[in-house]
């Protein structure tokens, strides 16, 4: 297969118009780390924008970085940290859990698959830091979408689109995403031995307070033993753990630390965790360390399940026991990582099986680790109903009628 | 009214008799309004220099009368303006003479509160402050909070993507907002995100918020509550001089605090705002910042020091700090009425609405300074100086001859310089009929282009609200034509309207 190698957006245009032209659908990659996502694509071609990577402009006054898409992720992160700064989103490392190479991925990579860490819960997702874009259509056309500033609603948010969108939609060719201060101080509350279903009430306790929890976790003893790193510590009372992040000013975050320690205390005493110590844990959680690829459940097929905050103990607990998986849960029981144990065939009625009694509670789960023979039987996407999936169909036409760009990466029906 | 709106269709507007017979058997009772005397106070929204009766109004409802009423236009080529509260300043609601102006203000119920999940389930016709009211009793709140918040909707603020003095912390709507009720122009009803923290697939939510009511019509929104910070207080610092104001704007926020709010008045907001409330503002000053900090008594402490440092090294000539709730309402209040304040010295002003990057501030208030002199009218500068959105106020008679279209000139003037800065034509009041002329200035044919392609996804026949935010409306087939050979999409010489 032949790979382009785009030096500029002039490349990025005149490959997507000569694919338009010939009917040859493109694979976009940033670094590939995510290949292994999603559904086998139907491509001719790959079109690498990795050396579109240059930091175009970083203002840390103004909290904005603009970048070209291919930019390496890790050295904007590096360059953030050099001026005390970050991306709020807490963007997660699928290295381990994919098994691939840690520090690779680019900008636009990380926009494309669109997974935001634990910080989401206050903070928000991929999607509401990125202010900007400059893009290539499945048309072959260059355009902008959004600007450079935090308010803005001048025309339709396109950006919004983009993020997740998992380069179905256009190829990104520089971003601008918003940027946040570091915290000043972090310290992790950890609550022990408790069930599922009562630590995710802890959780939407600690969220309906006023102290600000920045992040709320929960995890079996299987789980923390399974992580090996900082996560593996906490292994060591053989309890499961719930981890509760305040983040701030050094003051606020020990005032607020005991004021939760107070609220939660019907939940059992808890323990401290400070400063680096507390940042580790938030790492392992932020990647689902317990399911890294050479760990103890490295082999087992992971979904990512998105549900209402406050059902994701029961639902997750019920999960677990039925099939004797095993659970993780984050943004305070909104987020559930599930690593499944199953054979091929069993595992298309489970996928339905797990879908249908998401349903009602309006939740959805994506396939995000599994091998290929899987992912050609299962929809790694979550399916949407009828009317929303046209919808989306025709958003998508609307921006790449002829499915030039990564076709069939979404879905398994394959578009005609 | 100078800005030209799309030409009537004259096949509708003769069989209006029918078309209205026909909507009464969908919406039964007072629901349809036909009479011109009760057609009146829908004639304008909030930009009330335009005006333009509705062919009929439609007061629907139920999700399911509205997803028929929109069936029925669809199904007749009949173009629909959804409205709410009617607050809008950028002309969004604003009537066409052969369109249904379909009114949600009858879906005035909150459905759900589920402090659990932190989400409230409600009708669009709600009013903002009345979601936050709801929630008060256990501490909660819902961030967003345009000024506009007593009258606004909710289903207004997801079309506008509303925002408030809380948006530099707490974000704009868009960040506030997981799920809807959709009904699309064919009458389609679709359910789009939820209580989940994200939604499946594209984030279509994110494309609906702030697309003026060109998208699809919002029948139902699940939006996010926030828990009260445990306190919050206020400082009110004083400048001579308004770069000194933005300086320290930009280095408190380098400092990394984001304050809950950041509020800029300049002279003449000051003098008028005080005039009207006594607030206490100090009336040597060039430039007023009031700055919020929300969080727990300690934190608040400590940063209003660290602020209070900043504002001294930037050269402040006046410091208050709130001692009290009552004090802190009091700093606000001003800034609160700025805009009705400013009614009271001028007959008439058009509130502009541009963000620029923090930095560029100083330089966009000399711009309009300099503009002033130019036009030889007068203005107070009311903004949001956290995140750069400038509320110019340009005052003027629209009795004396020429004025209100001088004010206009002056307010595209200013509005072009944001987008010279680095900034945008709008950062919150949407673009609407206002700024569909400069959309060009801030994006090329291609940008608009992929914009009116995502309408068409919508609304392939452009029925839904069209006149508002494109300055050329384009027929759908044309733009979804893929032109590969000689690189170009070509743009067909449609007439501009
Ligand atoms: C320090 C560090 C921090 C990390 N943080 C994150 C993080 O925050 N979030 C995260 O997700 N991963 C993170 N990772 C993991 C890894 O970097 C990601 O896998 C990476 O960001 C994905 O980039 P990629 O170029 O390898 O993606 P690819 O696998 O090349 O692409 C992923 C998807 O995006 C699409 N895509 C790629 N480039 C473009 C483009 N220019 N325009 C349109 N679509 C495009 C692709 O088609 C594909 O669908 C981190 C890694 C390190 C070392
Ligand atoms: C004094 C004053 C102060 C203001 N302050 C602010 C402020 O601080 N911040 C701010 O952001 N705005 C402000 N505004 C502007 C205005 O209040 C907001 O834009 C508001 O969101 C409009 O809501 P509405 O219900 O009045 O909508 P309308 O004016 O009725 O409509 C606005 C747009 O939304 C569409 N629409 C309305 N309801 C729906 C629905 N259910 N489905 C689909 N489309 C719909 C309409 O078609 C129209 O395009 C202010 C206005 C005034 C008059």
């Amino acid at each position: 297969m032949d790979t382009l190698k785009a030096g500029d957006a002039a490349d990025v245009e005149d490959a997507v118009r000569a694919a338009v032209a010939g009917d040859q659908p493109l694979e976009i990659i940033g670094h590939g780390s995510k290949r292994s996502i999603g559904h086998a694509m139907t491509t001719d071609a790959v079109l690498d924008v990795s050396a579109l990577n240059a930091v175009t402009c970083y203002e840390p006054h103004e909290l904005i970085i603009t970048v070209q898409a291919g930019a390496p992720l890790d050295e904007v992160v590096s360059l953030l940290d050099s001026r005390n700064q970050e991306f709020a989103f807490e963007p997660m490392d699928t290295a381990a859990l994919l098994g691939v190479r840690s520090g690779r991925g680019t900008i636009g990579g990380m926009i494309g698959a669109g997974l935001a860490g634990p910080r989401r819960i206050k903070a928000g997702g991929v999607r509401d830091h990125l202010l900007g874009a400059h893009a290539v259509s499945g048309f072959g056309d260059g355009f902008k979408a959004g600007g450079r500033v935090v308010k803005n609603v001048t025309g339709y948010d396109l950006c919004k689109l983009l993020a997740g969108s998992w380069g179905t939609l256009a190829v990104m060719t520089e971003v601008t995403l918003k940027v946040m201060p570091k915290a000043e101080a972090e310290r992790t509350l950890v609550l022990r031995g408790l069930d599922d279903v009562t630590a995710n009430r802890a959780m939407t306790a600690a969220l309906g307070s006023p102290y600000d929890v920045s992040g709320a976790a929960h995890m079996s003893r299987t789980a923390l033993e399974a992580a090996r790193g900082a996560l593996a510590v906490l292994a060591s009372t053989g309890q499961a753990a719930t981890l509760l992040r305040l983040e701030g000013i050094a003051a606020s975050v020990a005032h607020r630390g005991a004021a939760l320690a107070a609220h939660l205390a019907p939940f059992g005493a808890g323990e401290l965790v400070e400063g680096a110590e507390s940042a580790a844990l938030w790492c392992d959680v932020r990647d689902v360390a317990p399911f890294a690829a050479d760990g103890p459940l490295g082999g087992w097929p992971v979904w990512r399940i998105v549900c209402p905050p406050a059902s994701g103990g029961a639902f997750g607990q019920a999960l677990a026991r039925e099939t004797g998986g095993e659970v993780i849960y984050d943004w305070a029981g909104g987020l559930l990582w599930a690593a499944l144990p199953s054979s091929v065939d069993v595992v298309d009625a489970y996928a339905a099986s797990l879908r249908r009694r998401l349903a009602p509670l309006g939740g959805h789960a994506t396939l995000l680790r599994a091998g290929e023979e899987l992912r050609r039987t299962v929809d790694v996407f979550h399916p949407q109903a009828k009317g929303v999936a046209a919808l989306a169909e025709r958003v998508r036409r609307s921006f790449d009628p002829g499915s030039i760009l990564n076709r069939g990466r979404l879905t398994r029906t394959p578009i005609s | 009214m100078t800005i030209m709106m799309p030409a009537s269709d004259q096949a509708v507007l003769d069989r209006r008799d029918a078309i209205v017979a026909d909507l009464r058997a969908i919406v039964p009772g007072e629901g349809v309004i036909a009479s011109a005397a009760e057609m009146l106070p829908y004639e304008s929204d909030a930009l009330t220099a335009y005006r333009q009766p509705p062919m009929v109004v439609v007061l629907p409802e139920t999700t399911e009368q509205v997803s028929r009423v929109l069936k029925y236009c669809f199904d007749n080529g009949i173009k629909v303006v959804p409205r709410g509260s009617g607050t809008s300043l950028s002309g969004g609601a604003l009537p066409l003479a052969d369109a249904v102006l379909l009114g949600l203000g009858k879906f005035k119920r909150i459905r759900e509160i589920d402090f659990d999940n932190r989400v409230v389930v409600t009708e669009p016709g709600v009013t903002n402050l009345a979601i936050s009211q709801a929630v008060a009793h256990a501490g909660f709140y819902y961030a967003p909070d345009p000024s506009s918040q007593i009258a606004c909707s909710i289903g207004g603020n997801i079309a506008e993507n509303s925002g408030g003095v809380h948006c530099l912390k707490y974000g704009m709507t868009t960040n506030n907002v997981l799920g809807c009720e959709l009904v699309l122009m064919s009458g389609e009803v679709l359910r789009i995100g939820g209580k989940a923290p994200e939604q499946a697939g594209y984030d279509l939510m994110g494309i609906i918020t702030g697309s003026e009511g060109l998208l699809g019509v919002v029948t139902e929104v699940t939006v996010r509550i926030l828990r009260k910070p445990e306190t919050a207080r206020a400082l009110m610092v004083g400048f001579s001089q308004v770069e000194a104001a933005g300086e320290c704007v930009a280095r408190v926020i380098g400092a990394g605090i984001i304050p809950g709010g950041m509020e800029m008045m300049d002279r003449p907001a000051i003098h008028a705002a005080e005039a009207f409330v006594n607030a206490g503002y100090p009336l040597d000053v060039e430039a007023l910042l009031i700055i919020e900090l929300d969080g727990s008594s300690i934190e608040v402490d400590e940063l209003i020091k660290r602020v209070e440092a900043i504002a001294l090294g930037c050269g402040s000539t006046t410091c208050r700090i709130s001692g009290s709730e009552a004090e802190r309402d009091l700093f606000w209040a001003g800034r609160k009425a700025a805009f009705p304040a400013v009614g009271r010295i001028s007959p008439d002003y058009i509130c502009m609405d541009g963000t620029i990057p923090r930095g560029a501030l100083p330089r966009a208030l000399a711009r309009i300074r300099e503009l002033s002199e130019k036009y030889g009218l007068g203005v107070a500068n009311v903004f949001h100086a956290g995140d750069g959105n400038l509320h110019p106020l340009i005052l003027y008679d629209a009795n004396k001859p020429g004025e209100m279209d001088k004010a206009e000139a002056f307010g595209a003037d200013i509005l072009r310089c944001c987008v010279e800065l680095g900034g945008v034509l709008t950062g919150e009041h949407g673009v609407g009929i206002e700024k569909r002329e400069l959309m060009p200035h801030m994006f090329s044919e291609a940008d608009l282009s992929q914009q009116q392609r995502l309408k068409c996804a919508f609304d392939a026949q452009g029925l839904l609200n069209p006149g508002k935010v494109f300055p050329t409306l384009h027929r759908c087939a044309e733009l979804g034509r893929v032109h590969v050979h000689g690189g170009r999409l070509p743009f067909p010489d449609l007439p501009r309207f």
